[in-house]
Formats: C-alpha cells, sequence, structure tokens
C-alpha cells in the first residue's frame, strides 16, 4: 500500500512524540495480551504432564473430567488441587498454571469466614477477592478486555454513523442539512445516562448475555454519532467548494463517486483524532452505567461493577483501590495517546524565550 | 450580530419543544413503565394480604378489578394516549406547574427547589475553585514549558483528565473517611444541622456559626476535589496552549526587543489575549453549575439537582423527570447561547451572522 506523503508525515510525526507513542505502543500490548487472557489469567492448566502423556486443557474447547487425571470425579478437573497433589505425591506429574490460577467467574470460597478476602500471594489472590469470593486480578483483566472491545466496537458503530449523516447533510445542503441540524441540537442536548436507563426495559427478560451487550451498545450509539456528525458536516461543506469536486462532477462523476471517492477521503484523517478520545468516553460511560447497575449484565466482568461493590465494603480497601489504579492506568494512557495524535495532525510551534 | 442572538433565542422553544417531545415519547413507548410497576406492587400486596387473611382467597383475589386499573391508569396519565398526555404536561407547564411526583406526591418545583441550594453551592464554589486555580496554573506551565515542573504536573492534569470524578470519589472516600476517619462519608452537612434554612440558621443564637460553617467544609472537601478533576484539566492546558500561542506571537518578540521586562510583557500583553479562549469556556458552565455529576453525588449522598434527576429516572417518577431534563435543557441552551455572547465581548474580531 502506498501511503499518501501527508500521512507518512504525520505517521513520523506520531513516532516522534514519544510519550503518546509508547503509550499506544503498551496500550495495543495490553490489549493483545488481554485477547489472549486465557494463556495468562485462568483457573485451567496451560498444560498438564499425567504418566507421560502431555495434556493441554486451556487450549481445548472441551473439558477434562477429574478421571483423566485419575481423580474420582466426573466434573472438570480442578488444576489447581491436582497441581498441589502432584507436588506432594512427586515423580514425573506436574501441571503448569497460568501466571493467575483463577477465573474471573470463578468462586473460590475460604471455608469459616467469608468473603471478601485480602490480597494473598500465597493463595494466588494477588489483588483480593470480590464481595462473591471471585478474583479481584482476574475481573479487572477480563474486564479491561470487554471494556475495550465494547468501546472499540462503540467507536466504530458511531462514527459509521456521524460520517454518514454528516456526509449527508454537508453535501446536500439545504433542507436536508437545516432538518438534520435541529434534530441533533434536540438528540445532543438530551442527557443520554438517563435516556439508555429509561430504555433498559427494551432488553427482553429472557435475553443472552451477548444479547444484552449488543443492545446495551446498540442504544449508546444511538446517542453518540452527533459530534462526528456536526464535524462531519463542516469538513464535507468545506470540501465540496474545492475545485476538484466541481472538476470531478464535470467529468461526469455521480453523486456516489464524489462523495466516496473524493471527498471521503479527503475528509476522513479529520477522524482518526477523535478515535482516543471517543473510545476513552466509551469506556467511562460504561463504567458509570455498571456502576449504576444498568451497564452489562451479571456476571460479566466490569469495572463499574467492582467499583460498586468496592464502595459497599470500604472495609475491603483492595477492591477499589486495585481498580482505580487500573482505570487511571488505562484511561491515561488512552490520553497520551489522544494528545499525541492531536500533535501530529496540528503541530504547534513555540518559541520560548529565555 | 443582534439578530443572530434574537435568532438563537427564538430557537430555544422550538429545541425545548423537540426534547421534551422525545423523551416523553421514548419514557411512554418503553415496557415497563410506573403503571406496569404500580400494578405489580398493588398485585403483590394484595396477594400477601389475601394470603394473610386466608388462603384460600388467593386465586381469585390475586387479580386487580378493571376498575381499579382505570383509576390507577388516570393517575399516571395512561388513560388517554401518549399525545394528550404531552399537551396536557405542556399546558401545565406553561401555566408554571411542572406537576407532581408519583412517588412523592410532592409538587415537582417543590421537589426541584429543595435542591436547589444545594446544587448552587457546589456549582458556585467549583467554578471559583476551578478557574483560581487552573488560570494561575496554566500561566507557570506555559512559562516553564518543557521543564520537569511541567512535565509533572502535566501527567497529573492529564490522570486527573482521565479518570471520572466518581471513580476518584470511592477512593478519596476510601482513605479520607473510612480508613483515617478524618472527613465525613456522606451527606451534605452534618445531621445536627440538617434541615435548617440559611436565615434562620443565622438568626439563631442556639447554632453557632463556626460549627455550622465547619461541618459545611468538611462535608465539602472531597466532593470540590471530585468536581474540580474533570474540568480541571482542559482549562489549564487550554490555558497553558493560548498562552503559548501569544507568546510566540510577534508583539511579543517586540515588546521584549525594545527592552521590556519580560514579566510585564506577559502579563500586559500576552496574558490578556490569552484568556480570551477562557472566557469563551465560561457560559458553559451554567448548566455545569445545576446539574453537575449525578454520579459524583450519589456516590457521596448529596441531594443536588443531578441525584434527583438519576433517582427520578431510576423510580419511573416521570414527571419529575421531565421537570428535569425541562429546567436542565433551558440551563444547556442559554448558556451555549451565553458562550457565543462572550465571544463576541471579548473578542471583537468575531462576528456572528
Amino acid at each position: 500500500m502506498r501511503l499518501n506523503p501527508l500521512t507518512v508525515k504525520k505517521l513520523r510525526r506520531f513516532r516522534s512524540i514519544r510519550r503518546g507513542y509508547w503509550s499506544l505502543i503498551l496500550l495495543g500490548l495490553f490489549f493483545v495480551m488481554s485477547l489472549c487472557g486465557e494463556l495468562f489469567v485462568n483457573n485451567r492448566a496451560l498444560m498438564v504432564g499425567y504418566e507421560g502423556r502431555w495434556y493441554f486443557p486451556v487450549l481445548r474447547s472441551g473439558i477434562y473430567t477429574g478421571e483423566d487425571f485419575g481423580l474420582p470425579y466426573k466434573s472438570e478437573a480442578r488444576y489447581r488441587e491436582l497441581d498441589a497433589l502432584f507436588a506432594e505425591r512427586g515423580g514425573g506429574d506436574f501441571v503448569i498454571m497460568p501466571l493467575v490460577p483463577y477465573g474471573p467467574l470463578e468462586q473460590d470460597y475460604v471455608a469459616g469466614s467469608y468473603p471478601p478476602y485480602p490480597p494473598s500471594l500465597e493463595r494466588g489472590h494477588y489483588l483480593g477477592t470480590d464481595n462473591l469470593a471471585r478474583d479481584v486480578f482476574a475481573r479487572l483483566f477480563y474486564g479491561f478486555r470487554v471494556a475495550m472491545l465494547f468501546s472499540l466496537a462503540y467507536v466504530v458503530i458511531s462514527f459509521a454513523i456521524g460520517i454518514v449523516t454528516g456526509c449527508a447533510m454537508g453535501y446536500f445542503g439545504g433542507l436536508t442539512d437545516l432538518a438534520g441540524q435541529r434534530f441533533m441540537e434536540i438528540w445532543s442536548n438530551i442527557p443520554f445516562l438517563y435516556l439508555v436507563i429509561i430504555m433498559r426495559s427494551l432488553i427482553p427478560a429472557g435475553a443472552g448475555t451477548t444479547e444484552r451487550i449488543v443492545t446495551l451498545l446498540l442504544i449508546m450509539c444511538a446517542f453518540s454519532w452527533v459530534g462526528m456528525a456536526y464535524l462531519m458536516r463542516t469538513a464535507t461543506y468545506r470540501e465540496k467548494a474545492r475545485e476538484y469536486v466541481d472538476a470531478s462532477r464535470v467529468l461526469g462523476a455521480g453523486t456516489f463517486r464524489i462523495l466516496f471517492r473524493h471527498i471521503l477521503p479527503n475528509t476522513v484523517s479529520l477522524v482518526v483524532t477523535f478515535v482516543p478520545f471517543t473510545a476513552a468516553a466509551g469506556i467511562t460511560a460504561l463504567t458509570a452505567l455498571d456502576f449504576l447497575g444498568f451497564g452489562l449484565p451479571p456476571p460479566t466482568p466490569s469495572w463499574g461493577e467492582l467499583l460498586e461493590q468496592g464502595t459497599q465494603r470500604m472495609d475491603a480497601p483492595w477492591i477499589v483501590t486495585s481498580t482505580f489504579a487500573v482505570m487511571v492506568i488505562v484511561l491515561t494512557l488512552v490520553a497520551f495517546v489522544g494528545e499525541a495524535v492531536r500533535e501530529a495532525y496540528d503541530p504547534r510551534k513555540f518559541s520560548t524565550y529565555k | 450580530m443582534r439578530d443572530y442572538f434574537i435568532r438563537r433565542f427564538l430557537l430555544i422553544p422550538p429545541t425545548l419543544l423537540g426534547i421534551t417531545i422525545l423523551v416523553f415519547f421514548i419514557a411512554r413507548a418503553m415496557p415497563g413503565g410506573p403503571l406496569e410497576q404500580a400494578l405489580m406492587q398493588a398485585q403483590m400486596a394484595q396477594q400477601m394480604g389475601g394470603e394473610m387473611r386466608m388462603g384460600q382467597r388467593t386465586g381469585q383475589g390475586s387479580n386487580i378489578t378493571p376498575r381499579q386499573r382505570e383509576q390507577l391508569a388516570a393517575l399516571y396519565g395512561y388513560d388517554k394516549p401518549w399525545y394528550l398526555a404531552y399537551a396536557q404536561w405542556l399546558g401545565d407547564v406553561v401555566r408554571g406547574d411542572l406537576g407532581k411526583s408519583f412517588r412523592y406526591q410532592k409538587p415537582v418545583w417543590e421537589m426541584i427547589g429543595n435542591c436547589m441550594p444545594v446544587s448552587i453551592y457546589y456549582g458556585l464554589v467549583t467554578l471559583v475553585l476551578t478557574y483560581g486555580v487552573c488560570i494561575p496554573l496554566g500561566i507557570v506551565k506555559a512559562i516553564k514549558h518543557r521543564t520537569w515542573m511541567d512535565s509533572t504536573s502535566s501527567v497529573l492534569v492529564f490522570a486527573g483528565y482521565a479518570v471520572p470524578g466518581y471513580v476518584l470519589g470511592a477512593l478519596l472516600l476510601l482513605y479520607f473517611s473510612f480508613d483515617l476517619g478524618w472527613l465525613p462519608r456522606r451527606g451534605f452537612i452534618g445531621e445536627e444541622y440538617e434541615g435548617i434554612g440559611l436565615w434562620q440558621a443565622i438568626g439563631d443564637p442556639a447554632i453557632s456559626a463556626p460549627g455550622l460553617l465547619w461541618s459545611l467544609v468538611k462535608h465539602s472537601i472531597l466532593p470540590l476535589c471530585c468536581y474540580m478533576v474533570g474540568s480541571f484539566a482542559v482549562l489549564t492546558m487550554l490555558m497553558k496552549n493560548s498562552l503559548m500561542d501569544n507568546l510566540a506571537a510577534d508583539y511579543m518578540r517586540t515588546a521584549v526587543g525594545k527592552g521590556m521586562d519580560f514579566r510585564k510583557a506577559v502579563v500586559r500583553h500576552a496574558l490578556r489575549n490569552s484568556l480570551i479562549p477562557i472566557a469563551t469556556g465560561f457560559g458553559n458552565n451554567i448548566s455545569l453549575f445545576l446539574t453537575g455529576s449525578f454520579l459524583i453525588e450519589k456516590i457521596f449522598n448529596i441531594n443536588g439537582f443531578g441525584l434527583l434527576g438519576f433517582n427520578s429516572v431510576v423510580d419511573y417518577d416521570y414527571p419529575v423527570v421531565m421537570g428535569v431534563l425541562l429546567l436542565s435543557s433551558v440551563l444547556l441552551l442559554l448558556g451555549n447561547i451565553l458562550s457565543d455572547m462572550l465571544v463576541a465581548l471579548v473578542d471583537p474580531r468575531i462576528r456572528f451572522t
């Protein structure tokens, strides 16, 4: 692919802004890690060596029962117990567990005491557990994956709607533009968190988790496209007045060709600068909704839900503290990336006096 | 210019109409509204009552008679189609009546009025503190650009920008109220002072003014931190960037070149010009002022305007929702116009047509 020299210049400028560049790399690394998160945070073993054969429970879609490893039960093998057992027994059998040997939904009760349990290195709960004895690290980790995927989808969908509407308004102008503007003025003044809560009953009671998440996503996107539409409207207006549009019309290009081949490629680079900020807004809005109890359906791991638990249980400071720390890190990284992208597009040259 | 602003003002009523119609319609169209809630509650109450009185009646007693149903529907305005209900609501609003809360049976105006002082207090104090801190900080950061002071405060400013206020609130509550016990956990003011009006408090010798004030300050430290944290970053960076633009301007070089003291040149020339963008954002604060952030109000249990709106949404208390929505939309729209007016006022180069 041949890149536009202007784009190359912007890319180079972005790379030269070290804080933003490294933030992007770090963020990308976290995201990739979370996508294959089962290798790092999981209650299934990475590898089991039993009687000379190797098993890879993580990679298998089915389960290995306890009987497969010579244990007297038919449910899924409990790998942490197996690990302890093999270690005690000695010999060639072994279990390799992930770094954090707990799943996000798994409840790990300790007999005789009530959760939340404080962080403990020896039990492998590095950040403690929540009110239902689920590992906080695992929930934060998978919460990150959910939040990132959710906000990426949020960015894509709301930008798509915004770009199409904005382009149409800017290109056709006249009545379309006027009607669109009035509608957007109304739409953007509606407090969207309220409407999401009012619309919560749209989600059918018997719906599955994925269905609920998608409905929530669509409701949120229905309100978030307005900013992008305004932006694209102005950009399209500006481009439409240029000579190359007239030239291509004279050459016989149709509306669609002008819009998609000429105007869009020239305006769409503007969109990039808004991706990080919109992604951050998506994460924040989702967390707020989860915090209020109107977001992702339980037991989906989520930051907002952890925050809510933490504010209920102030005697378990590890919940709020670790959630806060993770949110600060991730959102600050996103903000750094956003700042760098903006600067790469619109460099400010300053002279300073000494 | 005058015509432009007149046109803007004239656009307010239709926009308000649009907003309220949309929300009214959506609230009505959603399944599981207040009527269904009330019916369900009534049914459950009857079932319980029936079971307690005698076991055999439960089967038939669980249904509400059509008459009762009609009464309930009339109470909630569900006895007529939504547009008629909306027209009725609108008629009442024009006469200055926002209706009665479904849940508390109190006039909506009274409920909004009750939380006004709290919201205005937080709005004003936040405004003063934010501008009071951000402008000097932005100036220092611009002059000390690319020094360690600038970079460290930048990281802090960005972290503050990135983290939502209520999340910070949860952490602050945890450490300063729960762990250390320095500051109170919830509410607007100490319990002993609750329900006392301002004038009453001043006139009553039994209430010590310093005590009251101290209680208020103690309760507001943490929420104020959270309110400030969001706008803080934006304003500081805006101040810094606009001052830096002006520091690089030719007239500054001229001023310094002809021998003017740098400090004097900054204060007299660059600073005055760089306050223009700061002034433009000012108008938007008018809505923040009152609506605040209901998440912060929720976490600190402050009965402000935002929390009222949120609670009424959750409780399907639609008259209150509509009242809050109407008021906050008016403020938002006025704020937008105000900020444009400020722009025109401080920068004569800008012309609106």
